[in-house]
């Protein structure tokens, strides 16, 4: 058998993947990247985040590229949601006189952008191998310390490495390899029937690259201007629909336009529109869009990113987002174990706790927002409501996230989360009404919507990303978590924080601002 | 970014830092928002600030965004 040996080797070369091995080579590491099939090639989940583009994205250097691309620019997403009959925005900038270039991010063409990361790779010292396999973790009960794949050839093939990072996606069959097991949620189990359409119409003036979430009777869609005329619309809906959406071609044509026809504004943009029947964006597609974590992100010697570890239900943009997050995170832990700055368990509680924690705001800003549109008859909606979770599941959750902050202590009683997301989704609601409808002056301002606690959670780090792709190095981070790390000067690692001649503040008497 | 009290020489050279500018060139009584501030800037600003001490809330300062309206802000 062929062997080689890498410091790191990732497999999977989506955008989680392309990341981690990136940022790695980029401190001079041996990185291998096994990518099972040939680039390009199609994905869903085309709406980013600005922490991605403007933070992540310039950390690998791929801002010129990105441009270059001309995908449609996104402002924020637009939601026919909760009580408002009128599109509400919920916009990145926190005004229209502060919004700058780095106040939006992209729609993308993900078999364009994942290219891009993966090229770029490639370009910074990835070696990048494509349309190969991995059949096999090689482990011993103190590490993992490599993998087994067959190359195109039909070759086996053995690299060892001090670590394996799997980013294989959703559908990883290594995962289990880092000790865990995958645990659903059990409220958000959807599923998602989505293809493209030509000739759809778009939001008014500067929400016209918007990413629009409409809620109907039986659940919700996403409308994505991917270009002028192209659109990527689907549809989520409650996993037990499967059986009339996993027919043939048909069924499924039927299905997705009578949901359209249910959904008001998809079905009014929609109505001069022509679905696109050939090419790849021709299928219908149907995907499990259930939420789900691992019960562990990593073991001595590998480290799980993206879909592989964790996927949060698609209203808010975020798989792109938790997968480079979690790629710049796995970089800073295997970069600074890799040189000696620090100590592997150390490192690691620091990507596995980070991670764990925007797996965690994500879920309770998702079980809030949920919950807003709980009123809506139908089964879709009734089993959203937050004040039908129950106990099992809450304390499936608290395992998980190991509780939600609060104050100095994290909840982690199963009544007292409910009643936190009970009232997150109440202030969310009170905000939401607050700003009002979208192309108004008060529905340009987030002034209501950035206040909610929950939302300041989530936008906590994706900011702290944002801000140090924008300003450069040395952004002057405190530890996250409680005794935890900071960014090194450079980003690309950890550093114990540096000792602080004024007292802090206790952080978490307030709310984080957004 | 210093520590210093939330004199207007300190804000000036604090919003400075954050827009690529010397002190001299920001413009106190001008919207910082045509001086290049954008929403994450202004964030970085009210945590740093928040951070040292001040009680300020980032909104209060995105309504009225020049550096003279901010010293009156911050400044007690």
């Amino acid at each position: 058998m062929h062997a080689e040996e890498f410091d790191v080797v990732v497999v999977g070369g989506g955008p989680g993947g392309s990341t981690v091995a990136t940022l790695v080579a980029m401190q001079g590491h041996r990185v291998l990247l096994l990518e099972k099939e040939t680039f390009p090639r199609y994905q869903i989940g085309e709406s980013l985040l600005p922490a991605t583009v403007h933070g992540v994205c310039r950390l690998l250097g791929v801002t010129e590229e990105m441009e270059k691309a001309a995908f449609t620019v996104k402002r924020g997403g637009s939601f026919r949601w909760g009580t408002n009959p009128v599109p509400w925005n919920f916009l990145f900038a926190v005004s229209p006189e502060l919004s700058g270039p780095t106040s939006t991010a992209y729609q993308v063409e993900r078999m364009k952008f994942d290219e891009i990361l993966l090229r770029n790779a490639a370009a910074k010292g990835v070696e990048v191998r494509e349309n190969v396999a991995v059949g096999e973790v090689l482990e011993d009960p103190e590490r993992v310390r490599g993998v087994r794949y067959t190359d195109a050839d039909g070759c086996p093939r053995e690299i060892t490495a001090k670590y394996v990072v799997d980013a294989s996606g959703n559908r990883t069959r290594l995962s289990g390899h880092a000790g865990g097991e995958r645990v659903y949620s059990e409220h958000f189990k959807n599923l998602a029937l989505f293809g493209y359409f030509e000739g759809g119409k778009r939001l008014p003036g500067a929400d016209s690259g918007n990413i629009l979430c409409a809620a109907f009777d039986e659940g919700w869609m996403w409308y994505i201007p991917l270009s002028d005329t192209l659109t990527s619309v689907g549809a989520v809906i409650s996993s037990t629909r499967a059986q009339e959406i996993q027919g043939d071609e048909s069924a499924r044509e039927e299905a997705l336009l009578g949901f359209v026809d249910r959904c008001e504004i998809v079905r009014g943009f929609l109505s001069e529109a022509t679905r696109i029947t050939t090419g790849t964006y021709g299928e219908l597609r149907v995907r499990k869009d259930y939420s789900y974590a691992n019960t562990r992100f990593w073991r001595p010697g590998m480290a799980l990113v993206g879909d592989a570890a964790c996927f949060i239900d698609p209203v808010f943009s975020t798989g792109v987002h938790l997968a480079t997050y979690a790629g710049l995170l796995a970089a800073r832990s295997i970069n600074s174990v890799l040189s000696g700055a620090v100590a592997e368990d150390r490192a690691f509680a620091e990507f596995e706790g980070r991670y764990r924690r925007e797996y965690g705001v994500f879920y309770e800003f998702l079980s809030a927002f949920y919950d807003m549109q709980g009123n809506e008859e139908g089964y879709f909606w009734k089993a959203k409501k937050v004040t039908s979770f129950d106990s099992s599941a809450m304390e499936a959750f608290v395992s998980l996230v190991g509780g939600v902050a609060s104050g100095e202590t994290a909840l982690t009683d199963p009544d007292a989360l409910v009643a936190r997301f009970g009232n997150s989704s109440r202030s969310l609601a009170s905000a939401v009404e607050a700003t009002g409808d979208m192309s108004t002056a008060s529905g340009e301002r987030m002034r209501h919507l950035f206040g909610v606690p929950v939302v300041g959670g989530v936008m906590q780090e994706m900011n702290q990303i944002q801000r140090r792709g924008v300003l450069g190095s040395a952004t002057g981070e405190t530890p996250l978590l409680p005794g935890g790390l900071v960014p090194s000067d450079d980003g690309l690692a950890w550093a114990p924080p540096a000792p602080r001649t004024t007292p802090i503040p206790q952080e978490n008497h307030e709310p984080p601002h957004p | 970014m210093t520590d210093a009290p939330f004199t207007s020489e300190r804000i000036r050279a604090d919003v400075a830092e954050v827009l690529f500018l010397t002190p001299e060139e920001v413009v106190d009584d001008q919207p910082l928002s045509d001086q290049g501030l954008d929403s994450i800037r202004l964030m970085t600003l009210a945590e740093r600030w928040n951070a040292t001490g001040a009680e300020v809330d980032i909104l209060d300062l995105a309504e009225r965004p020049t550096v003279a309206q901010w010293v009156e802000l911050l400044g007690h």
